[in-house]
C-alpha cells in the first residue's frame, strides 16, 4: 500500500513541489510566510475551482474549451442584474451564477450526446457563440462596481491569524470553498453510483452502457457540472479582482487542461483523480509564484510552464511504457 | 453501392463536398442579397483575397495535424516564431536596422528560421510517436515553451520595418493577384499532391484510420509523424511570411484568436476529428466560407465579435443537419420498404 503510493504520480508531483519550495525558501525566505502561501492559494482558487470541472470531463473522456466563456458570461450577467436591482446578497450570487453556468453547460452538453459530435468542436463553438454575444450586447464595458457582500469571498479570512505588522492573514472563504470542493468531489466520483459512471464511460463507453450506467443522464451532467463549477469560480474571480473585465478568463482554458493533465489525468478519459488536480494547481501556482520571488525575469514563466508539462506527461509516458512491456511480469507478482 | 461508384459522372471534388459547396453558394449569394453590389465589388473581393491565405494557411496545417486525429495546438506558437525569428536574425546580422540588411543577408535569415521552425514539428512529432504522447499534450507543452520563447525574444514589444524583400513575399501582386493568394493556392496544390499522391500522404491516411495496422504493415509510424508534423510546419511558416507582409510587423501574440477558428474550418470542411478521412479541398472550402462570412458581415458594419459568434453558431447548424441528414434518409427508406 504505502509502496504504491510512493510509486503514484501524486507523490511525485509532492516531492516535486517540496522540493521546488525548498530551493526557493533557500533564496528568498518569504515564501514559507502563511502570509504568501495564503495569498497564493488566493491567487490560484479561480484555477482550482475551474480544475475541478475539468477533471470531471477529462475523466469520461470528453472535453470542455467553453468553461471560461461561461463562467464570463455567468459573471457579467450576475454582477449587472445585482447592481441594477441593488441586490447585495453572496449567497444568493453563488446560486445564480451556478445556475446560469449550468445552463450554459446543459447546451452543450445536449449538443454533445444527441448529436454525436467530438466534444472539442463543439465546445469550441460555443466558447465563440457565448463571448461573442456577450461582447456584443455588452459592447466589451467594464463593470467596477461590485456589490460590497462579494468581497465576503476573497476578504473574509477563516481562522484568522495576526502577523507581526498587525495585519490579518489566513486562508479566505473562496479558498476554503476550494477545498471544500475538493472533498466533496472526491467522495462524489469514488462513492456514489453518477460518479463511478463517469469514470466508466472514461474506460470504455460501450461496456458502461452495457453494464447499465446510463450514459445520457451522465453526459448532461457532466457538462452541466462543468459549467456550474465554472460560473462559481467566477464569481470568485471578480470579488478578487473587484471588476468584471469581459476578456479576463477566456483565452486561459489551456492552463486550466494543463494543470489538471498535470495531476495525472488522461485525456483519453478513464484517469485521474482530485488529490492529483489539487497537486497539479499546487505546482503551477507554487512555480509562478516562486519564479516571481526568485526574481527570474516573468517572460521565462510560461517556457517554464511548457517544459514542466513536457516533462511530466513524458514521465507519465514513459511508465506507461514500462508497464507495458513488464506487464507479465508485474502479473506474476501480483499473484 | 458499386455500381453507384462507377456511374458517378461528377467530379470527385464536387461529390466529396456537395453539402459545403451548396452551402459555400448559399453564404454567397446570402451576403450579396445583404450587401448588394458592395459584397461583389473589385474592392472587397481584393480585400477577400488579401485576408483569405492566412486564416486558410493555418487550416491547412492544423487539417494536416486532423488527419491522424490531433491536433497541432502549437500552429500559430510557431507561425509567430518563424516571424520573430526573422527579425530577431536580420536585426542581429545587419547590426540594429532591418531595413539595411541586403538580399543575401534576409534569405539566409528566411532559412535560418525555416529550419527553427521545422525544428518545433520534429519536437513534436518526435514527442507523440516515440513516448506515445497524445498530439494535444505535447503540443500544449510545445505552444507553452514556442509562445514562451516568442514573448522572451520580442520582450512582449512589436518588430517592426521589415526590408522591402521580406514585405515582398506577402504583399506585392502578381499580374494584379495578391501574392499572398497565390501563395496559399500553390501551397493548397502542394498539400493536395503530397497527401493523394505520395506514399507519404498515403501512409498518413493509414495512420489516421487505424495505427496498429499501418504499424503492422511495416510503415515506422516514428518517420510519418515526424513528417506530418514538419508538413504541419510548414504552412505555419507560410503563414508568418504572409503575416510578415501584411502587418509589417511580429508579436508574440498575433493571430492567437485563429487557432479555435482553424479547428473549426477542418471541421466544416469535413475533416474527420478522429483521424483519417479529410480533403485539402474541403478545407479550402470552409476557410472561403468563414471569409465570405465575415466579409460580407463586416460591410454590414457588424461588429467582430459577433462574426465570431456566427462562425460558432454555423458550426453548431452544420451539425445539426448533418446528423439529421442521415435520419431523414433512413425515415424515407423505412417508408419506402413499408410500402
Amino acid at each position: 500500500m504505502l509502496l504504491k503510493f510512493v510509486k503514484s504520480r501524486e507523490f511525485f508531483l509532492f516531492m516535486f513541489i517540496v522540493v521546488f519550495s525548498l530551493a526557493i525558501t533557500v533564496v528568498n525566505p518569504n515564501f514559507l510566510t502563511v502570509e504568501n502561501f495564503a495569498d497564493l492559494l488566493k491567487s490560484f482558487t479561480v484555477l482550482g475551482i475551474f480544475s475541478l470541472g475539468v477533471l470531471i470531463v477529462l475523466l469520461s473522456g470528453g472535453f470542455d474549451l467553453s468553461f471560461t466563456a461561461i463562467a464570463q458570461v455567468a459573471q457579467y450577467v450576475v454582477v449587472y442584474f445585482f447592481v441594477e436591482y441593488e441586490v447585495d446578497n453572496v449567497f444568493f450570487a453563488i446560486i445564480a451564477t451556478m445556475v446560469i453556468g449550468a445552463l450554459l453547460g446543459l447546451v452543450n452538453g445536449v449538443i454533445i450526446y444527441y448529436y454525436h459530435i467530438t466534444a472539442i468542436i463543439v465546445t469550441i463553438a460555443t466558447n465563440s457563440i457565448y463571448i461573442g454575444f456577450l461582447y456584443v450586447i455588452t459592447e466589451g464595458e467594464l463593470l467596477y462596481d461590485i456589490p460590497e457582500s462579494f468581497s465576503f469571498l476573497s476578504d473574509t479570512k477563516i481562522f484568522p491569524m495576526v502577523n507581526a505588522s498587525g495585519a490579518e492573514v489566513g486562508i479566505c472563504v473562496g479558498t476554503a470553498f476550494w477545498f471544500l470542493l475538493c472533498i466533496l468531489v472526491h467522495l462524489f466520483i469514488k462513492h456514489t453510483v453518477l460518479g463511478r459512471s463517469i469514470v466508466a464511460i472514461g474506460g470504455n463507453q460501450l461496456s458502461a452502457s452495457r453494464v447499465g450506467f446510463n450514459i445520457c443522464r451522465t453526459t448532461l451532467f457532466i457538462y452541466t457540472f462543468v459549467g456550474a463549477m465554472a460560473g462559481f469560480a467566477s464569481l470568485i474571480q471578480c470579488a478578487v479582482f473587484q471588476s468584471v473585465v469581459p476578456n479576463s478568463m477566456v483565452g486561459h482554458e489551456m492552463e486550466v487542461i494543463a494543470a489538471v493533465v498535470l495531476g495525472g489525468a488522461s485525456v483519453t478519459g478513464g484517469r485521474g483523480t482530485v488529490l492529483g488536480t489539487f497537486l497539479g494547481v499546487l505546482l503551477f501556482a507554487v512555480l509562478s509564484n516562486g519564479l516571481t520571488l526568485m526574481k527570474i525575469s516573468p517572460f521565462f514563466y510560461q517556457i517554464f510552464t511548457g517544459i514542466v508539462i513536457l516533462l511530466s506527461v513524458s514521465v507519465n509516458a514513459l511508465q506507461d511504457l514500462h508497464r507495458k512491456h513488464s506487464q507479465v511480469r508485474v502479473q506474476v507478482k501480483e499473484d | 453501392m458499386n455500381e453507384h461508384v462507377k456511374r458517378r459522372s461528377v467530379p470527385r471534388i464536387i461529390s466529396e463536398n456537395f453539402v459545403i459547396l451548396i452551402l459555400m453558394v448559399a453564404v454567397y449569394l446570402l451576403m450579396w442579397a445583404m450587401d448588394g453590389h458592395d459584397f461583389v465589388a473589385m474592392n472587397n473581393l481584393s480585400s477577400m483575397a488579401y485576408q483569405l491565405p492566412i486564416l486558410g494557411l493555418l487550416s491547412l496545417g492544423m487539417m494536416i495535424a486532423m488527419l491522424s486525429g490531433g491536433i497541432n495546438l502549437s500552429i500559430i506558437a510557431t507561425a509567430n516564431f518563424n516571424g520573430i525569428m526573422i527579425a530577431v536574425l536580420i536585426k542581429s546580422m545587419a547590426g540594429g536596422s532591418m531595413l539595411d540588411a541586403s538580399g543575401a543577408v534576409v534569405l539566409l535569415c528566411i532559412i535560418g528560421a525555416f529550419i527553427c521552425s521545422m525544428l518545433v514539428g520534429v519536437i513534436n512529432g518526435l514527442f507523440i510517436s516515440l513516448l506515445k504522447i497524445p498530439d494535444i499534450l505535447v503540443t500544449l507543452g510545445t505552444m507553452s515553451i514556442v509562445g514562451g520563447v516568442n514573448v522572451w525574444l520580442t520582450e512582449g514589444y512589436t518588430i517592426s520595418d521589415f526590408p522591402q524583400s521580406v514585405l515582398a513575399l506577402g504583399n506585392s501582386t502578381i499580374l494584379g493577384i495578391p501574392s499572398a493568394l497565390i501563395i496559399f493556392v500553390i501551397g493548397a496544390a502542394v498539400a493536395s499532391f503530397i497527401l493523394n499522391r505520395t506514399s507519404f500522404g498515403h501512409e498518413l491516411y493509414m495512420m489516421g484510420s487505424n495505427q496498429q495496422a499501418t504499424r503492422y504493415s511495416n510503415v515506422s509510424l516514428v518517420k510519418v509523424t515526424v513528417q506530418q508534423y514538419m508538413l504541419s510546419s510548414f504552412f505555419a511558416v507560410l503563414c508568418s511570411l504572409v503575416m510578415i507582409g501584411q502587418l509589417n510587423s511580429v508579436k508574440a501574440d498575433y493571430a492567437s484568436s485563429y487557432l479555435l477558428v482553424s479547428i473549426l474550418a477542418g471541421f466544416l470542411g469535413n475533416v474527420n476529428p478522429f483521424g483519417g478521412f479529410g480533403k485539402v479541398a474541403g478545407t479550402v472550402i470552409a476557410v472561403i466560407i468563414l471569409q465570405f462570412i465575415s466579409s460580407g458581415l463586416n460591410l454590414m458594419g457588424v461588429d467582430s465579435f459577433l462574426i465570431t459568434a456566427m462562425w460558432g453558431l454555423i458550426i453548431i447548424v452544420v451539425v445539426i443537419v448533418k446528423g439529421a441528414v442521415p435520419k431523414i434518409k433512413k425515415a424515407r427508406l423505412e417508408r419506402k420498404n413499408s410500402n
